[in-house]
């Protein structure tokens, strides 16, 4: 499904992400984890195509597409999903009315019937009381005086209503109590299937207490440096990464 | 417009008025102001973007003529795209005359409304005591004085509510060279409330130039709201005073959504006169390509504890020009004065232009004022968040620019109108921001 090789990334002329290689497969869980300035959000913005992030070198290869030479919003046709470590404020619009066009805008893409204001509904009802979001949220601002979990908790309403076949999890779990944790991991993992592959990106690994991955993956220095199961993960919740640093340098 | 032309054309318009007394002298007196002071120049502070050359240039026939058939055929025409038919209090003006046919028939204890121009009237002079005081710093509305037969004097009785809704629409059928020169006399007595919706709409590509008055009187604890909706044809002039003189309590709650026309310039005078007076101003207008859009609005805080909330906010795109000039001005005993006002803009293009100047001028020692203008482009972390949703880049940047407007046109307290403000802003934006999802 998706191929990264070598993946050479800059950000204002500083070196982020340095020969980084991934394959992630139909209905796999990979998670990320690193210390802090490790690249991981970095990968995940370049993936969505944030285009102030420079690929210097290497490529990404999406259902056999070129995905760099993608805009944003045909990589979102195409499956791709990022959830934002810091969901974007949008004062005036609507979230409902964001979500409808965003769903209906993949739908035309893809030469699907659009949805009306009533298939909307009955649409997103369960995944809002999934998500334990209120009613009253459609009809705010788009994350405007949400709090953090409620940012997040919308992130991934809006993952579950646009269905995507490759999510992309950015710190989703960061800033979160024990009972929102809990509420974002059943919608995640509501929505895994056979056909469809997550990438989470962590600094903790309670997220994959919940969220169980089938990789798990260290990134430092702007590369993966160490690839394992889920006790690869438990063993960084103990250890801290400062070993893996270690191990680094000392290549 | 040469004055040997001007001096025929208002001769043969004093000899078709029935003779008044009083308004035949003030319309001289009017005219004297304007030949004086000529159309104001860009050597004018106040006039500086604004270039009145290509209205003083053109041929304005000023006064209008009878409206034919077809005028009448684009006027229902027009009329039928005004979904207002659950209000029915609308008084239709149709290239510079009032037409019964079309209007309703008003008939509300406690509000007295005067056509002006037409005989055998009571109350019909087209003037108040407020209406000279403009004509050195706004000639055009001198020359409003000197030749509008049509318009309207509304007044509302003393401590009476008018639930009723007043629609003054001003059609322009699309005639070259036509000029409309519409006169608003709003007067209310004390503990009085209204709300009044001024619409200028038109059809067409053909210059027509509309040159309006309003002035308002508002008696101690009144309440006023007028919305001011511009959605002229692409080729129309639009120049504009509106004045408002508050007493003691009285309130004042006016919005401008300008959309249309080749160029607009909006007046606004608003005196706060009387302690606690208070006055709520907001606009939206968007300028896309080759249009001009002006808002100067001066407010003076002539007593204390009144207070003054102004927020403009400017779309241009393309070749667009923006204007905003907001002046406030606090008088030497008003104190405790509560004055805030903002412009923000966003600019489209890399050829849109605006010119905005916030002004404050305080001779009060113990005030609270705010002022603020931005200008500034389409926000990329939220146009990425849209598009990483699957948003195409013309529908983000349309949703943002109609964000950026709607935080504006939800003041709008009617919902009909508010509606057709919104369409009339998504109708409005440049094509290739054009919104491409349903509103």
């Amino acid at each position: 499904m998706l191929q990264i090789e070598n993946l050479h990334v800059c950000v204002e002329d500083q070196p982020i992400l340095n020969g980084l290689s991934l394959e992630i497969n139909a209905g796999q869980v990979h998670a990320i984890m690193g210390p802090n300035g490790s690249g991981k959000s970095t990968l995940a913005q370049v993936l969505a195509g944030r285009d102030d992030y420079k690929v210097t070198q290497g490529s990404i290869t999406f259902y056999g597409k070129n995905l760099l030479e993608m805009q944003p919003e045909e990589r979102a046709h195409l499956g791709l999903f990022l959830a934002f470590q810091y969901p974007t404020e949008i004062p005036g619009v609507n979230n409902a009315y964001l979500l409808k066009a965003a769903l209906n805008a993949q739908r035309a893409a893809r030469n699907e019937q659009e949805v009306d204001a009533f298939e909307f509904m009955n649409l997103i009802k369960n995944k809002m009381e999934m998500m334990q979001i209120p009613k009253t949220f459609l009809n705010r601002s788009v994350n405007e005086g949400f709090s953090g979990g409620e940012k997040k908790r919308n992130e991934i309403l809006q993952m579950l209503t646009l269905e995507p076949s490759l999510a992309i999890l950015d710190e989703t779990d960061s800033g979160l109590d024990v009972d929102a944790l809990r509420i974002v991991a059943d919608g995640v993992n509501n929505l895994r299937s056979p056909e469809r592959s997550l990438i989470l990106v962590t600094h903790y690994e309670r997220l994959l207490e919940l969220v169980v991955p089938d990789f798990v993956h260290v990134l430092a220095g702007g590369r993966i440096v160490k690839s394992g199961d889920r006790d690869l993960a438990r063993y960084l919740d103990e250890h801290g990464y400062d070993w893996v640093q270690t191990e680094v340098s000392a290549q | 417009m040469n004055t040997e032309i001007l001096r025929k054309e208002f001769e043969s318009r004093m000899a078709q008025l029935p003779s008044q007394g009083k308004d035949h002298e003030f319309r001289r007196k009017a005219m004297d102001a304007f030949y004086s002071a000529g159309f104001p120049s860009r050597q004018w502070e106040t006039w500086k973007y604004t270039d009145l050359k290509p209205i003083a240039s053109k041929g304005f026939q000023l006064i209008p003529k009878e409206s034919t058939d077809s005028a009448h055929e684009t006027a229902s025409k027009l009329l039928a795209t005004c979904d207002l038919e659950a209000e029915p209090s609308r008084l239709i003006f149709l290239d510079g005359h009032h037409v019964p046919a079309l209007s309703s028939e008003i008939t509300t204890t406690g509000l007295r409304l005067s056509m002006l121009g037409h005989p055998g009237l009571k109350n019909r002079s087209a003037f108040s005591k407020h209406s000279s005081k403009n004509f050195k710093e706004h000639p055009l509305a001198a020359l409003n004085a000197a030749f509008s037969t049509q318009g309207v004097r509304i007044q509302v009785a003393e401590k009476t509510n008018i639930d009723t809704v007043i629609h003054l629409v001003f059609l322009d059928s699309n005639l070259e060279n036509q000029t409309s020169q519409p006169r608003i006399l709003i007067d209310l007595k004390a503990e009085s409330k209204i709300t009044i919706v001024q619409h200028f709409l038109g059809a067409g590509s053909n210059s027509g130039w509309t040159n309006s008055v309003t002035e308002i009187s508002q008696a101690r604890s009144s309440d006023l709201t007028l919305y001011q909706l511009q959605e002229h044809g692409t080729e129309h002039f639009h120049t504009g005073l509106l004045y408002s003189s508050l007493t003691s309590d009285a309130s004042i709650k006016l919005g401008f959504i300008d959309l249309g026309g080749r160029l607009t310039r909006n007046d606004v005078q608003i005196d706060l006169d009387g302690a606690g007076a208070k006055t709520e101003l907001f606009g939206v207008f968007l300028a896309a390509d080759g249009q001009h859009i002006d808002n100067h609005t001066r407010i003076d805080h002539r007593a204390p504890e009144t207070k003054s909330i102004e927020t403009f906010r400017g779309i241009i795109g393309d070749r667009g020009r923006g204007v905003f000039n907001g002046k406030v001005v606090v008088h030497p005993d008003a104190q405790k004065v509560d004055a805030q006002q903002s412009n923000d803009n966003l600019l489209l293009s890399e050829k849109a232009e605006i010119d905005t100047k916030p002004e404050l001028e305080i001779y009060a020692d113990e005030v609270k004022c705010s002022h603020g203008a931005t200008v500034g482009d389409l926000d990329a972390e939220q146009l990425f968040y849209m598009k990483s949703r699957g948003i195409k880049e013309s529908a983000a940047r349309g949703i943002l620019i109609f964000a950026f407007a709607n935080e504006i046109l939800k003041l709008i307290g009617l919902p009909k109108l508010r509606e057709r403000a919104i369409l009339g802003v998504a109708d409005h934006l440049p094509s290739h921001d054009r919104l491409g999802v349903e509103l």
